[in-house]
């Protein structure tokens, strides 16, 4: 039985970091209709500012920290200067395909200058983890656990208890209507953006001790990430925290029950199995009332 | 000076001619309405002076400015509000949100200030009070047209555009949205009023004018429009027909 809390307590803590992941995807999602192949490297960027901070120039985890959001905050603004408002007005295809595209460069840059091999990041706190009975709880998943409900309540209260909020929801679902009534439009997209790259970045960097730090990091996240947003219904904010905890979950029993190497396979099964039969997520009738 | 003047106006979807030269103007304190059969051009117009549709040809002016150039979130900002044809009421928010977020266009209003002006506005719109938080796209097309000229109204606007507010709707709650209007008109907002239900719109109007595919083709008093033979056989005749057939 111990097992179980055991790889439920890691499964969650996976989880965490594809929920938020997919929280970022689906806020872009909303407010531009647009499915962000880049949506990964917004992780992944941010692990490697950390590496450049923290393990190259050897600054204090913390500054190093908030510099990385930061500096994801203006990657978030140029990414939506150079990939999404170019593009605005066309159908969604071009847009898609240029995120395909910023995917690609972003990546390969990261190769060009960092090469092949993956960067280490240490854990954040020197405190590795306890036991609660026989259940071993690692801090750095504690940490994650931690973040992701402090930041989906603050999330919460801000789309629904704030003009700002939903400002931003009305521009999600009509623009055209939202504009009318003197919402700044192009300025809301861009407030998504920033924020979006910013939780897909507290995600890299929550995640960047547990994975490796690599180019093929935003892949997998993204590939992840994208399979909760099916589990949960796509578009869905509630779906995809939903999604992303019972991926996390899945995969984590997947490997410790089935295989190991396979771990990764299972977002690709269980994305395969509901796109065939429960196409509509878990959630599915909620999506489409909302829609 | 007019509130907002039209000269020679033109737009095009493309290949179509939408609106050929269009001239017209509503002075402050006005109600006119724009009649005309289904693709006559009349949302267009709305829509060219909101700024969704740029003029291939002519000028706009809203108290002796041009509104060449400006965009929808800049001209709302100036104190015109468009409620579009179908209503367009954000499904995701509630009734009282959606009023709220019609204060957009304004400054330095603080939230509580906001949700005052919304409550306020159920008094106007008693109807829809027990429905203020249910979603939109819950709301029936009369519940969601009121909530439309709700939000419309929050935008304290010098001139506002009403394209359609019976379309759609059962004769008793046509006559409640033009009560409603009614009593906007006696508040003193000046309106202009898109109509295909020709006995309504000037039942409410000041004066009005018939398009016809994209040309204005007569102007006047209500009663002189209604009496017009050409007019009423043309353009009015077959509407009031349908309308006391059905
Ligand atoms: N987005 C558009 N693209 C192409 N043609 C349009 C578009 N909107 C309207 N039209 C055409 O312009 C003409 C005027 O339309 P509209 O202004 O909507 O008429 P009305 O509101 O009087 O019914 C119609 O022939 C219509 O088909
Ligand atoms: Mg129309």
């Amino acid at each position: 039985m111990d097992i179980v809390f055991q790889l439920l307590f890691q499964g969650i803590g996976i989880g965490s970091v594809y929920a938020l992941v997919a929280l970022g995807f689906v806020l872009i999602f909303r407010a531009t209709n647009v499915v962000n192949f880049a949506q990964g490297e917004f992780s992944m960027v941010a692990a490697f500012l950390m590496v450049i901070f923290s393990v190259d120039l050897e600054w204090p985890y913390w500054i190093s920290f908030i510099l990385s959001l930061g500096g994801m905050a203006i990657y978030g603004a140029l990414f939506n200067l150079g990939v999404y408002f170019p593009l605005r007005h066309r159908t969604y295809l071009p847009v898609i395909i240029s995120t395909i595209g910023a995917s690609i460069l972003v990546s390969n840059s990261t190769l060009a200058l960092y090469g092949p091999q993956p960067q280490v990041l240490s854990n954040l706190l020197d405190f590795p983890g306890f036991n609660i009975g026989t259940v071993y709880l690692d801090t750095q998943y504690l940490l994650i656990i931690g973040v992701t409900v402090v930041l989906v309540a603050f999330q919460y209260w801000f789309f629904e208890h704030t003009l700002l909020g939903k400002k931003l929801q009305a521009t999600s679902q009509d623009k055209e209507m939202a504009s009318l009534l003197g919402i700044p439009v192009a300025t809301m997209i861009m407030v998504t953006f920033v924020y979006s790259a910013m939780i897909g970045g507290l995600a890299g960097i929550l995640v960047a001790p547990i994975l490796f730090v690599s180019i093929h990091m935003g892949g997998t996240i993204a590939l992840k990430a994208f399979a909760a947003t099916i589990i949960g219904g796509f578009g869905d904010v509630a779906g995809a925290i939903i999604g992303g905890l019972a991926l996390g979950v899945i995969e984590t029993f997947g490997a410790a029950y089935v295989s190991v190497p396979y771990k990764d396979g299972f977002a690709f099964l269980v994305l395969v199995a509901f796109l065939v039969f429960r196409p509509q997520g878990i959630f599915g009738e909620r999506v489409a009332e909302k829609a | 000076m007019p509130l907002i003047e039209l000269k020679n106006v033109s737009v095009r979807y493309g290949e179509i001619e939408a609106l050929r030269g269009v001239s017209l103007s509503v002075e402050a304190g006005e109600v006119v309405t724009l009649l005309g059969g289904n693709g006559a051009g009349k949302s267009t117009t709305l829509r060219a002076i909101s700024g969704l549709t740029k003029p291939a040809s002519g000028e706009i002016i809203f108290e002796g400015q041009s509104l060449t150039g400006l965009g929808p979130e800049e001209i709302v900002r100036l104190g015109i509000a468009h409620v579009p044809e179908g209503r367009r009421v954000f499904p995701g928010l509630t009734a009282h949100e959606n009023i709220m977020l019609g204060a957009s266009n304004r400054s330095g209003v603080s939230k509580a200030q906001i949700d005052q002006e919304a409550d306020a506005m159920f008094d106007l719109f008693s109807d829809i009070r027990p429905f203020q938080h249910v979603l939109g796209w819950t709301l029936s097309g009369g519940q969601q047209q009121m909530v439309a000229v709700a939000r419309g109204l929050m935008a304290k606007p010098k001139l506002l555009l009403l394209d359609e507010p019976s379309l759609g709707l059962a004769p008793v709650i046509v006559s409640k949205v033009f009560e409603i209007i009614k009593e906007i008109r006696r508040r003193g907002t000046t309106v202009l009023l898109v109509e295909q239900n020709a006995r309504m719109g000037l039942s409410v109007a000041d004066r009005g004018y018939v398009l016809e595919t994209g040309r204005l083709v007569v102007t006047g008093k209500p009663d002189e429009l209604w009496n017009n033979e050409d007019v009423r056989a043309a353009y009015l005749g077959g509407h009031a027909r349908t309308a006391a057939k059905t």
